[in-house]
């Protein structure tokens, strides 16, 4: 019994890891952070959520529309009371492993006083999108996003002006 | 034979089952109790029932997952885009 199970969380272990593009390896933040969000969506996951979104809400609508080209959504998200919660080394451990030719950074912004930096990651395969990092890293903040699948990076952006911020004026 | 006799022979006497009697207690032992019908009826209902708000409970937490996701890394997106027209303007 106990080899079986073994081998079926290790097959479950390396299906997580294949859809993920690549390893946070954040989680020792957990217990610095004051608060906290780690999700791990696969595939069918994502369809069996899908299936509880409301057509009818606005912004559950247009989640329900922007997954469907998604095959996974994996965010390790922190906040930490005091400056220093994180290295800067965490972040890097994260960057090196997205590597040309598969991964290039289309955009880095840096604001508030140079507070605040997102990078923003595309991995393209035989010229189609198939995944998106996001880096993002305030003084008590720290996100790592990895959406996996072709993601319309358009309409997400969109959504997070309707999730409370201000929209972007076109 | 006095009285008490008599009605002794009359209540001993040997006296032929009802038609059908024989089949009747046959039937009997062979069938199920009826309340073994109705708590297998109300275990399976409770079984589909509890499978049911289970199935829904998970996926509104699947859905609130997928919101927070998609509210967490669109709103970084967001900043980007804000910050980048601000640099065209």
């Amino acid at each position: 019994m106990r080899p079986m199970l073994t081998l079926a969380l290790g097959a479950t272990l390396a299906a997580t890891l294949w859809a993920q593009q690549f390893k946070f390896n954040l989680e020792h933040l957990a217990s610095k952070a004051s608060d906290s969000f780690d999700v791990s969506l696969n595939t069918s996951m994502l369809r069996f959520a899908g299936k509880f979104l409301d057509s009818k809400d606005p912004d559950e609508a247009r989640v329900k529309k922007l997954i469907v080209g998604i095959e996974g959504i994996y965010i390790q998200s922190f906040e930490f009371k005091k400056v220093g919660g994180y290295a800067p080394g965490d972040l890097d451990k994260v960057r090196n492993q997205l590597r040309a030719p598969e991964w290039s950074r289309i955009v880095g912004i840096k604001s508030g006083g140079e507070s605040e930096n997102i990078e923003v990651w595309v991995r393209n395969e035989k010229g189609k999108v198939t995944g998106v990092a996001i880096l993002a890293s305030e003084p008590r903040q720290l996100t790592v996003a990895n959406l996996v699948g072709n993601v319309d990076l358009e309409s997400l952006s969109d959504l997070g002006g309707h999730f409370g911020l201000p929209k972007m004026k076109k | 034979m006095d009285w008490l006799e008599q009605e002794l022979a009359k209540a001993l006497a040997r006296k032929e089952p009802a038609a059908g009697f024989d089949g009747r207690v046959r039937a009997r032992l062979h069938r199920r109790p009826r309340w073994l019908a109705i708590a297998a009826t109300i275990l399976v209902m409770m079984g589909a029932g509890g499978e049911a708000a289970w199935r829904q409970h998970r996926g509104q937490l699947a859905k609130e997952q997928v919101m927070t996701a998609m509210r967490i890394a669109g709103s970084k997106l967001n900043r980007v885009q804000m910050q980048l027209k601000g640099t065209e303007q």
